[in-house]
C-alpha cells in the first residue's frame, strides 16, 4: 500500500497519464472530496485523488463517487472486466445504464428451482415444532358462551390458515363471508392447522386444528375434540346450519367429515381458490417456475416435478372428501372451474361461478401527462411475476418514455425501483386501489407464473384506470382482461420486452384509452351463492 | 423381443445405477436389468442384490476374464468399469436375449425407449453420437466438438445390439479389443471403449446412428437441444419426445457445463433437480464417497496412476508379480517402494 501511495506522488509516468484521455474523462465526474473520505490512506499520504485513483485505485475496488459502484458494475457488465478498463470511465464513455444488481444470464427460474424444497422437507418444518392442544373445556365452555344464536345457524368453514391473522386474496375473502355472517347474527366456527401444513393431511398425519369462533381465537384442539364439542352443542335439527371447505390443506377428510357430521352437515359448499383439490403443487406450477395445467398424473412432466409424487395423495384425499359429502363446488371465475373440471374425476353436486367482485363504473379517470407508468402490485414473489416486472423497469429505467413503480407491503431490497408501502387490512380493504389510483398508473403489470383463480390485483388495478398487462398463463387474469378489453394479454416475456422496446405498449396509455374508474362490489363468498345460479 | 439392459459401475455409483434402473424398470417392466460391478461392497455397506432394483448381478471376477487381478490392475477405475462392458455383451450374446442394451449408470430414462426395439428390428448396432448438430461457437466448438473428435464420435454411455449377425460379430470384436486397448491414452488414439467404436460403421453392416435429439441428451449437447414441456405434460427436445438423459459428471463440474449451454432453457434445471433428488434418495451414507475396492494395495494405501501404467507396459513386471494388489515382502508394492520411480 504505502509503496503505490508513494508511487502516485512521485511517479513520472503518473504525471505522463495525466495526457491521457481518460483522465480528462474520469476528472468530469471525479468526486475528489468523497475519495479522499472513504481513502484516508490516501488522504495520509498526501496523494492526488484522482491520480490515485486511475492508476492503482479502480484496480483496488476503490469507488470514484458515492452513487457509482465497480463492483456492482462490473456484476451487470462482466464483459467490461474481461476487457481490462477501468469501468468508471468505461461507463462514462459508453452510454450504459448505471450499474443495478444484474439478472442471472441463467434467468430468475433457475434460482428458483436451486433453492426448490422437497415437500418432504416442508412437511419436517411444519411439524418440528408441534402445537400444544387446550384442554376439552374451554372449547366446550367457547362454544356455549361465543355463540350469536346458539349455534342454530352455525356456519362452519375450513381453510389453511387462521384468515383474521394472516394477509391475501383468501384471507379477504373469508373476511367478508364472515362479516355477512355477522351481519345475519349467524355463528361462525372456522377450522385451521394450527401448523401450516404444506399439502393435505390423511388420517395417520397427527395435527391439530385451530380455532375461531365469531372472529375471536378459541384455541388449539385435536378434531375428535372439535366434532365431541360440536356434537354436544348443536344437538337439534341441522336446518340453517351450513358450511364451506375454502382450503383442505393441513386438514385430513375424515377429519372434515366427522366435524361437519357432528354438526349434522353433509352437503355444503367447496371453494375453488387455489388449485389444492388437483395436485399438492396447489398453484399448477411445475417445479415452481411453469404452469403446468395439471396434465396426466403419469406424463412425464409431473415425473420430473418436486410435487409429483404428492399428486396421487392429494387427490385420494379430495376424493374422499367428494365421496363422502355432498360439495357444491364454487369457483370464482369460469376459467378456473373449466380446468378443474378437465382434471378432476370427483362427484359433485353442482357447480357454481361466482366472482369475488364485480366491477361498477364510477367516472372518468383523469388523464395525466408524463410517462407511461407501469405499477407492479403486491408481493415481491416469483410466482407473483415479480423477477419479470423487475427486469423490464431495469431494462427500461433511463427510458424516458417509462416509469416504474411498486406498490406493496415489503420492497425488494435489491431493486431501486421507486417504491409505495401498501397494505390491504380488513379495515381499509380498498387500499391497493386507492394507491394504484392516486399513483395514476397506466398499467399493472399482473403477469403471475401461475394461474390465478381470480385476481383482486386485476379489478383493482382496472378500478384504479390501469390497464392490466399479462401473460397466457395467468389464469383468470388473461380471462379477465380477454373479456372486458382491460389491457394486454401478451403472448410470452419477449413479447413483453418487445412491446417496451418498440414503444406499442403506449397504446394502453390513460390518454389513448381514455378509462373510467369503477368501484368494486364484493361478494360475500359462500353467502351469496343462494341467489347465484349453480348447475 | 427379449431384451437385457445392464450398465457397469462401482459402488460409489451404485445411487446412480439405481435411479437408472427405477426409470428402465417404470418404462421397461419386461425388459431382464443386469449389473455388471468391478467391486467388493465397503465394510458396514450390507448389500443384498435381492432388493436392489436390477435382476440379475455379474460380477466382473466372474467373467472369466484370464489373470484377472493382474488385467484388472493395469486399469483405473474409469478404464476397467468400461473395460468389462466388452467381456459382458460378448458372454451375453448367449444367454438368451434377443438384444443386449448397455446404459451407463449415470443415464436416465425419462420416456419410453420402445423406438429402439424397433430399429432392432432392422438394424443390428445402434450408437448415439456426442452430437448431433454441429456448433458454430468456438467455445461450443471447443468444448464439444473438439471433444468428441478426442474421445470419440459416438457416446459409450449407450449402446445397443442384437444378439445376431452384426451385433455378435460386434460384441466379439469390442470384447477382443477392451480386453487388450481400453485405456485413457488419447495420444496413442485411445480412449477406453468408446474412440473404438469410431470404427463401429466402417467395420460393420446394419449399424443405425440414432440422429433423434431425444436420446443421450447431455451438457456436452445441449448447445444445439432445446428442452419444452408441454401443457399436456410432454417433455421434448428440439421437439423431439425425450427419451433418455446422461446426467454426466454429477456435481460442480457438471452444473458449470450445463449452465454454459443450457442458459435459460430453464426445464434443464428442473430435470438435473429431480435426478439429484433421486440420487440423493438412493444413496446409501454406508458407502464411503469414491469408494473403490481396487483402488487400493492390499494393506490400504491407494495405487497411484503411474504404478498402474508401469505395470501394465511391462510384462515382466505382470510375470514377476500375478497379484499386484498384494502387500508386504515380494510385492509389487514393495518392489514399486525400492525400485520403482
Amino acid at each position: 500500500m504505502r509503496r503505490t501511495l508513494a508511487a502516485a506522488r512521485f511517479s513520472l509516468s503518473d504525471r505522463l497519464r495525466r495526457l491521457h484521455p481518460d483522465h480528462a474523462i474520469a476528472a468530469r465526474a471525479f468526486d475528489h472530496a468523497f475519495y479522499l473520505k472513504t481513502n484516508p490512506d490516501v488522504f495520509a499520504a498526501g496523494a492526488d485523488p484522482l491520480e490515485h485513483f486511475m492508476a492503482y485505485g479502480w484496480r483496488e475496488g476503490r469507488d470514484p463517487t458515492p452513487d457509482f459502484s465497480l463492483g456492482a458494475y462490473l456484476a451487470a457488465f462482466p464483459e467490461v472486466a474481461s476487457l481490462g478498463v477501468n469501468p468508471f470511465v468505461h461507463y462514462l464513455t459508453n452510454g450504459r445504464p448505471k450499474p443495478r444488481p444484474a439478472e442471472s444470464p441463467l434467468g430468475f427460474r433457475h434460482e428458483v428451482i436451486s433453492a426448490l424444497l422437497p415437500v418432504e422437507a416442508r412437511i419436517a418444518l411444519a411439524t418440528a415444532a408441534p402445537v400444544a392442544p387446550d384442554p376439552e373445556a374451554r372449547l366446550a365452555a367457547a362454544l356455549a358462551r361465543g355463540a350469536r344464536d346458539g349455534l342454530r345457524r352455525l356456519h362452519i368453514t375450513f381453510s389453511h390458515d387462521d384468515f383474521t391473522a394472516n394477509i391475501g386474496g383468501l384471507q379477504l375473502a373469508l373476511q367478508r363471508e364472515a362479516a355477512r355472517l355477522a351481519e345475519l347474527g349467524r355463528d361462525h366456527l372456522h377450522l385451521y392447522p394450527a401448523r401450516a401444513w404444506p399439502v393435505v393431511r390423511t388420517a395417520t398425519d397427527s395435527g391439530a386444528l385451530g380455532v375461531v369462533l365469531n372472529g375471536k381465537a378459541g384455541g388449539v384442539f385435536h378434531a375428535d375434540v372439535v366434532a365431541r364439542a360440536l356434537a354436544g352443542a348443536t344437538a337439534g335439527a341441522p336446518d340453517g346450519r351450513s358450511f364451506a371447505i375454502h382450503s383442505l390443506l393441513g386438514h385430513a377428510a375424515d377429519e372434515t367429515v366427522e366435524i361437519l357430521a357432528a354438526a349434522g352437515l353433509s352437503a355444503g359448499t367447496f371453494w375453488l381458490h387455489d388449485f389444492a383439490s388437483l395436485c399438492a403443487g396447489f398453484h399448477l406450477l411445475r417445479n415452481d417456475v411453469q404452469d403446468c395445467a395439471a396434465p396426466p398424473p403419469d406424463s412425464a412432466g409431473c415425473s420430473i416435478c418436486v410435487y409429483g409424487d404428492w399428486r396421487a395423495r392429494q387427490v385420494r384425499e379430495h376424493a374422499r372428501l367428494f365421496q363422502r359429502l355432498s360439495l357444491t363446488v364454487a369457483a370464482p371465475s369460469q376459467v378456473t372451474l373449466d380446468l378443474w373440471r378437465r382434471a378432476a374425476d370427483y362427484p359433485v353436486a353442482a357447480t357454481v361461478v361466482l366472482p369475488h367482485a364485480r366491477l361498477t363504473p364510477r367516472e372518468p379517470a383523469p388523464v395525466g401527462a408524463g410517462p407511461f407508468r407501469l405499477a407492479f402490485a403486491g408481493l415481491t414473489r416469483a410466482h407473483k411475476g415479480w423477477p419479470i416486472f423487475r427486469a423490464l423497469a431495469h431494462r427500461f429505467a433511463d427510458d424516458p418514455r417509462y416509469d416504474f413503480v411498486h406498490l406493496g407491503a415489503a420492497r425488494d431490497p435489491h431493486s431501486e425501483i421507486r417504491f409505495h408501502a401498501v397494505v390491504a387490512t380488513p379495515d381499509r380493504p380498498l387500499a391497493m386501489r386507492e394507491a394504484l389510483q392516486a399513483a395514476h398508473v397506466d398499467a399493472v403489470l399482473v403477469w403471475p407464473l401461475c394461474r390465478e383463480t381470480f385476481s383482486f390485483v386485476a379489478y383493482e388495478a382496472v378500478a384504479a384506470g390501469g390497464a392490466v398487462l399479462t401473460g397466457p398463463d395467468s389464469g383468470n387474469v388473461a380471462a379477465f382482461v380477454a373479456e372486458t378489453g382491460h389491457g394486454r394479454v401478451l403472448p410470452d416475456e419477449t413479447a413483453l420486452t418487445t412491446a417496451f422496446e418498440s414503444g406499442a405498449i403506449l397504446e394502453l396509455a390513460r390518454a389513448k384509452r381514455r378509462p373510467m374508474l369503477y368501484d368494486l362490489a364484493y361478494s360475500a363468498l359462500t353467502l351469496d351463492l343462494a341467489q347465484h345460479p349453480s348447475s | 423381443m427379449k431384451i437385457l439392459c445392464y450398465s457397469s459401475f462401482t459402488f460409489s455409483y451404485l445411487n446412480r445405477a439405481r435411479v437408472l434402473y427405477q426409470t428402465l424398470r417404470k418404462f421397461h417392466p419386461d425388459w431382464e436389468l443386469a449389473a455388471l460391478i468391478t467391486d467388493r461392497p465397503p465394510e458396514g455397506f450390507a448389500f443384498d442384490p435381492a432388493s436392489e432394483p436390477f435382476d440379475r448381478l455379474v460380477w466382473a471376477s466372474d467373467l472369466d476374464i484370464p489373470d484377472f487381478d493382474s488385467w484388472l490392475f493395469k486399469h483405473d477405475v474409469v478404464e476397467v468399469c468400461t473395460a468389462v462392458k466388452g467381456p459382458f455383451i460378448h458372454q451375453a450374446c448367449g444367454w438368451g436375449f434377443d438384444a443386449v442394451i448397455y446404459m451407463d449408470p449415470d443415464t436416465a430414462a425419462l420416456g419410453s425407449l420402445e423406438p429402439l426395439e424397433r430399429w432392432l428390428e432392422e438394424h443390428d448396432i445402434l450408437l448415439t453420437p456426442h452430437l448431433i448438430d454441429p456448433n458454430d461457437d468456438h467455445a461450443a466448438i471447443l468444448d464439444n466438438d473438439l471433444s468428441a473428435s478426442r474421445t470419440g464420435i459416438f457416446n459409450l454411455g449407450f449402446v445397443a445390439i442384437r444378439t445376431t449377425g452384426e451385433g455378435a460379430r460386434f460384441a466379439r470384436w469390442w470384447n477382443d479389443r477392451l480386453l487388450s486397448y481400453c485405456y485413457d491414452d488419447m495420444p496413442n488414439g485411445l480412449f477406453v471403449d468408446q474412440r473404438w467404436c469410431d470404427h463401429v460403421p466402417a467395420l460393420f453392416d446394419k449399424v443405425k446412428v440414432i440422429r433423434d435429439p431425444g436420446y443421450n441428451v447431455a451438457s456436452w449437447n445441449l448447445s444445439t437441444r432445446k428442452i419444452d414441456v408441454s401443457k399436456a405434460g410432454d417433455i421434448t427436445v428440439n421437439g423431439a419426445p425425450l427419451r433418455f438423459w446422461h446426467f454426466t459428471k454429477l456435481g460442480p463440474l457438471g452444473d458449470t457445463m450445463t449452465r454454459r449451454y443450457a442458459g435459460r432453457n430453464f426445464p434443464v434445471y428442473e430435470i438435473w433437480s429431480w435426478y439429484k433428488r433421486q440420487v440423493t434418495a438412493a444413496t446409501d451414507p454406508a458407502i464411503p464417497e469414491r469408494w473403490w475396492a481396487f483402488g487400493a494395495f492390499q494393506d490400504g494405501s491407494p495405487i497411484a496412476k503411474p504404478a498402474r501404467v508401469l505395470y501394465r507396459e511391462r510384462i515382466d513386471l505382470q510375470q514377476a508379480f500375478p497379484n499386484p494388489f498384494a502387500s508386504g515382502r515380494g510385492s509389487f508394492q514393495e518392489w514399486l517402494e525400492h525400485e520403482g520411480v
